[in-house]
């Protein structure tokens, strides 16, 4: 995570993730998924064929692409469809774009209520007895039973969790980086997956996105660093009112 | 062969090596990597290091962030949409360095009109208008934060300082101040091993500083798994740096 400042002098925090050798695995149809719209296969970070299932290493083998640690799903409308093989870079993303960001978070292991669930506990003296982080009562006495659901200690963390809304404030088309505003779930260097915000105040945000995905030996040559609007670039001379 | 004055042989002295002060050497050797280039221990990927060091050094390219110490007098310039000329001066010496990368700070304190007051500023933030050393100079700890429980003599420093004229070669110097502290309590027990202050007159009677040697942790220096080695990656960053500066 590292600090960006605006023109105006403001701070804020950016996360930086890296677009590690993505490639599209298979094209699934609306019938054959029997969703409502056609689904992309998408492989992450390259890892050994060893680890990987016959069935898995098959779906490697006929997109002609190296085996990945990740494969994701992503619904895709029917004029965004991209062939197989193809390798999808950061570029794919542009400055002022609102993403959502889901990876695993941190596992913290069985935990007590306490910290799973943010409960009070009781005092730590005044005559408490063996009680200090425990959860009390856990239902009622009409109720006779205990709720589906109910708030217990168990296992915390290492589950998919999703940020909302997160902006793009610079995309580094060498390295493929993305920095996207704020903080975003999982330890450093964990997998995650990057969509176009569903928030409804976001809809209309992406002006003139690279349709259907940036092609690197396409016409277009961009420049190393793109930058949102807003951003103070390290070039300018200092910030003055 | 020659014969002393007492009739005894002498016995061979060799003439005195000749030495050779190498001033050029001298000049090259001294050189200062900024704490903040230096990444920490972790599994971060080193990549994130080096496109940080990109940006710091892009940033200093246009603005020049000078050599100082924890223990130099500083003055800073910082845009202010609220002050009258849009700009603010604190003059302060600065007490503590932390932060690695983009977020480096530095801590500068003063006492205006009997009241303390120190700044934290970061290093790379687009607001600062110009960093000036008025006195470079180290002092005997890395970390001056017991100048909160010290007399304020020692902190004060004059807001119109002139800048202490020094020549480039010449090694830094290094205050060997004691600084004498108001009766205690004090916001942290100075004494103790533990913060390791070498610059503080101690005026605590012997059976208290007996005491405090009690949470001494003797073991800590020869622990291998906190040693952190950073000679080469020191190398590396520096010339990166001087070749991007």
């Amino acid at each position: 995570m590292m600090p960006i400042w605006t023109k105006s002098g403001e701070k804020h925090a950016v996360t930086l993730l890296k677009v590690q050798d993505c490639h599209v695995l298979r094209y699934i149809s609306k019938e054959e998924s029997g969703g409502k719209t056609s689904k992309l296969l998408v492989g992450g970070k390259n890892a050994s064929p060893f680890s990987k299932s016959e069935s898995a290493m098959e779906i490697f083998k006929e997109a002609g692409v190296p085996p990945k640690q990740k494969v994701t799903m992503f619904n895709v409308t029917d004029d965004a469809i991209i062939k197989p093989g193809t390798p999808l870079y950061a570029a794919h993303f542009r400055p002022g774009q609102f993403v959502d960001v889901t990876a695993k978070t941190i596992g913290k292991g069985f935990q007590g209520v306490m910290k799973r669930w943010g409960f009070k506990g009781q005092p730590a003296s005044h005559g408490q007895t063996k009680t200090h982080r425990r959860p009390g009562a856990i239902s009622t006495n009409k109720a006779a039973k205990v709720y589906r659901g109910k708030k217990m200690p168990g296992k915390m963390g290492n589950i998919y969790r999703t940020s909302f809304g997160l902006k793009v404030w610079r995309i580094n088309t060498k390295h493929d980086i993305i920095y996207v505003n704020g903080s975003v779930p999982g330890h450093t260097n964990c997998l995650v997956k990057v969509k176009d915000s569903k928030l409804p105040t976001y809809k209309d945000c992406n002006k003139n996105p690279p349709f259907p995905t940036f092609f690197a030996d396409g016409d277009e040559k961009l420049p190393e660093d793109l930058y949102d609007d807003e951003i103070f670039q390290f070039t300018d001379p200092s910030v003055t009112y | 062969c020659r014969v002393s004055s007492d009739g005894k042989p002498e016995k061979f002295q060799p003439p005195p090596k000749p030495v050779i002060i190498d001033r050029q050497k001298q000049r090259e050797e001294r050189r200062f990597l900024s704490p903040e280039f230096i990444p920490p221990r972790g599994r971060t990927d080193p990549l994130k290091f080096y496109i940080e060091r990109k940006d710091m050094i892009q940033r200093r390219k246009v603005f020049n962030i000078p050599e100082f110490y924890v223990g130099s007098v500083l003055a800073v310039t910082t845009a202010d949409p609220y002050a009258n000329e849009k700009a603010s001066r604190f003059v302060g010496i600065c007490i503590q360095r932390g932060g690695k990368g983009l977020g480096a700070t530095f801590v500068l304190r003063n006492v205006i009109e009997d009241q303390g007051v120190e700044m934290c500023y970061e290093l790379y933030n687009p607001r600062i208008q110009a960093i000036e050393v008025l006195k470079l100079e180290k002092r005997l700890d890395d970390n001056l934060m017991y100048l909160r429980d010290a007399l304020p003599e020692y902190s004060t420093f004059d807001v119109n300082m002139k800048p202490v004229s020094r020549l480039d070669h010449e090694e830094v110097p290094v205050n060997k101040l004691q600084v004498r502290m108001k009766p205690k309590p004090w916001s942290k027990r100075w004494e103790r091993p533990k913060y390791n202050i070498k610059g503080i007159k101690f005026d605590l009677p012997e059976k208290k500083m007996k005491e405090a040697q009690k949470w001494s942790q003797p073991w800590l220096e020869f622990d291998m798994l906190r040693e952190y080695d950073t000679s080469k990656l020191e190398d590396k960053i520096w010339k990166e740096v001087s070749e991007g500066l």
